[in-house]
């Protein structure tokens, strides 16, 4: 018989258990390099992954497509993978880093061939404050933005109390992933930036 | 060796052979090069070697660059100028403070964050000597310090990340009672002096920064559609009363010089080593956001505020605030209620320990040298209470982008400010006279302080505010402001200042 006690130790201890389940399934890595471009591109069905060495040369291509937005880091190489559902081409999963405030946050910008933001996925934060940024409530905002916004707070996208200055390295780290986009994939093409 | 000499032989078999014929000196020659030869071997083998020894530079980095980000060294602080109506003000620059900032993360779960603040501070130096003299031992000590200086641990705690919604935080944290104490932080703000309720009279029991000694849990839940909570939850040593000594040396004219030892019984931060009051104190906050830029909190503060050699007595703090934004516009507030249970009983408390409220030695025993020890209580009330509203509106005239305001900054803003504020101290203690124990006088007193402030602040980067502003303070009619605030050296008739400040904030 399912006394009152019963059903309520039964009720805790499901509790207990699905949350002991998540206990240790979060740390500061939220995806991993093989589920970065799904994350941004989760209609797709099969992704290609280059890796693209930056050299001087890509280097001041990008500087010069993303005009007054100064990266953090310089990575020494970066890897994309080429998103497609079928035989349709989808857009370019980005995977960059910028700094916060004082340490590097590692993210996946998928771009659309349009040059639009698809999405965008954090997948390692490492800051102590303004770790809001890595809530769907918060990157959602960025789906279907032109690459030609600012993606600054209080100009393109909405500010989230504590998390200023994350979102001005998302924004940096937005603008290096379409100038790259642009400089290795797109150059000479129709309908550039 | 033992390489070499194969080496030696395949070059004397792949080499040029010497041709019938070759002179003594063709011959020599290309001994010479054989030689050269086996040098370069030599010297290239060497090298392997030292390389194999020793990573070279690029192998060697990753190490320190992970070293180098484990650890951050960061900031902030600020100065302000003020031009005041009240005549103990006038003109002045204030160096408000310089707070040193570490954190580190010495494991993926692991992170400790620590803040040293120099407040008002420049100089702090003793001097001690000890040595024999006129036949006896001397020893003189002098303390050189600028005024109003302090230096204080703001936050020292480490933090072990269980899950997101479940971290585990220790050491000197800040008690989380209302928003601007946990974000006090100068640069944050667009105006050049923090708020009555935190700072200036203070609503909270200690003002702000207010660190406390303790452990207890923080995190965020992600809700979905419901948004999203955050939670800190602190068990402290908690406020306390706590024993401020002043010392007063006075020549006066026409009347006996004055030798006296003021002690300001007042709230203070808890201590950070043996806490024997029976009795520990709980901080909690929970703020919730609906939505992007919308944020609702609550706090809560109780615990004993009498140390434990008088009755036990509790301090209950609640405080209410939010953050309101659409577009360019944010609108901030926060309300403060705290509430000291039986502040007349604490002060029979007081009476019955220290016996004697004021003890002076008369003039017949001491003609020249007035020597008197007086108790006091301080910042002490029934209830205080208050609020403030702060409305903000950033923007960017676009004629600037290419001026020196707005190059190389890439998202330079100007915010215009306004914050209204009000601050109530119900049954404000202003006088306790005691004697043989018993409580002789006890008064009280209704006050309140308002405070309007305009201001415009110009923000190149996140982390730097140029803060410009003005501000009417004023109290009750024929009432001196001194007595009600921390910070306005107001006449006894002086119930109205006016100022204007700039202020500069920075962080890196």
């Amino acid at each position: 018989m399912l006394t009152r006690r019963r059903f309520l130790l039964a009720l805790v201890g499901q509790t207990i258990l699905g949350w002991a389940k998540n206990l240790f399934a979060q740390t500061g890595v939220f995806l991993t390099e093989q589920e970065a471009p799904e994350a941004v591109f989760p209609e797709a069905t099969a992704f290609e992954r280059q890796v693209i060495k930056a050299t001087p040369e890509l280097r001041e291509k990008m500087q010069a497509l993303m005009g007054k937005f100064k990266p953090s880091i310089w990575e020494d190489a970066y890897t994309t993978f080429l998103a497609k559902k079928g035989g349709e081409f989808l857009g370019y999963a980005v995977i960059v880093e910028e700094i916060g405030k004082h340490r590097p946050i590692t993210f996946v910008v998928g771009i659309q061939p349009d040059h639009k933001v698809h999405d965008v996925a954090i997948m390692v934060f490492r800051e102590p404050y303004g770790g809001q940024v890595k809530e769907r409530i918060f990157l959602k905002q960025y789906r279907g933005k032109s690459v030609t916004e600012s993606f600054l707070p209080f100009q393109s996208v909405r500010s989230v109390a504590g998390a200023t200055l994350s979102i001005h390295a998302l924004a940096r780290g937005i603008k290096k992933a379409a100038a790259l986009v642009q400089a290795v994939y797109q150059e000479g093409k129709e309908g550039g930036w | 060796m033992r390489q070499l000499v194969p080496m030696i032989l395949v070059l004397w078999l792949l080499g040029p052979l010497p041709t019938r014929g070759a002179t003594l000196e063709e011959l020599e020659d290309q001994v010479k090069a054989l030689n050269e030869k086996i040098e370069q071997m030599k010297r290239e083998q060497e090298e392997s070697k030292k390389a194999e020894a020793e990573p070279a530079e690029e192998e060697r980095r990753p190490f320190f660059q992970e070293a180098l980000e484990r650890v951050k060294v960061g900031g902030y602080g600020s100065i302000r100028f003020e031009s005041n109506t009240l005549d103990e003000v006038g003109n002045t620059f204030t160096f408000r403070r310089f707070v040193l900032t570490t954190d580190a993360a010495p494991a993926d779960r692991l992170k400790t964050y620590f803040e040293l603040e120099f407040e008002r501070f420049q100089v702090l130096e003793v001097e001690r000597t000890t040595a024999p003299a006129e036949g006896g031992l001397k020893v003189q000590q002098a303390v050189e310090a600028t005024p109003g200086s302090e230096i204080a641990i703001e936050q020292a705690w480490v933090q072990y990340d269980i899950n997101d919604w479940l971290k585990f935080r220790g050491g000197a944290v800040l008690v989380p009672l209302g928003r601007f104490n946990i974000r006090h932080d100068d640069n944050l703000w667009a105006l050049p002096r923090r708020s009555l309720v935190d700072r200036g009279v203070p609503v909270l029991p200690i003002p702000a920064a207010w660190p406390e000694l303790g452990m207890g849990f923080t995190g965020d839940l992600a809700g979905g559609k419901l948004g999203r909570l955050n939670y800190e939850l602190y068990v402290m040593n908690g406020a306390t009363l706590d024993a401020e000594v002043e010392e007063i040396i006075q020549t006066r004219e026409g009347k006996r010089d004055k030798l006296e030892a003021e002690v300001e019984l007042r709230p203070g931060r808890g201590t950070a080593q043996l806490d024997t009051k029976d009795g520990k104190a709980v901080g909690t906050r929970v703020a919730w956001t609906p939505l992007l830029g919308q944020e609702l909190g609550a706090s809560l503060y109780w615990g004993r505020y009498t140390p434990g050699f008088l009755d036990d007595e509790k301090l209950l703090s609640f405080g209410l605030d939010g953050l309101f934004s659409l577009g360019p516009f944010e609108l901030e507030w926060e309300y403060v209620n705290t509430n000291f249970s039986n502040v007349g009983d604490v002060a029979t408390s007081i009476a019955r320990v220290a016996r004697e409220q004021a003890v002076e030695i008369e003039k017949v025993d001491s003609p020249d040298l007035e020597v008197e020890i007086e108790y006091e209580l301080a910042q002490l009330a029934k209830t205080k209470h208050g609020y403030w509203l702060e409305l903000r509106r950033r923007f960017w005239p676009a004629f600037l982008k290419n001026t020196f305001l707005g190059k190389p900054f890439e998202n330079p803003q100007f915010v215009a400010v306004a914050r209204w504020e009000q601050a109530f101290l119900d049954d404000r203690v202003t006088h306790v006279d005691f004697t043989g124990g018993t409580i002789t006088a006890f008064e009280t007193e209704d006050r309140w302080v308002n405070r309007i402030t305009a201001g415009l602040a110009y923000k190149p980067t996140p982390l730097w505010a140029f803060q410009l502003a003005y501000e009417y303070t004023w109290t009750n009619r024929g009432r001196s402001l001194a007595e009600v605030t921390n910070f306005l050296p107001a006449k006894p008739n002086e119930d109205k200042a006016h100022a204007f400040l700039f202020g500069v904030a920075f962080g890196f």
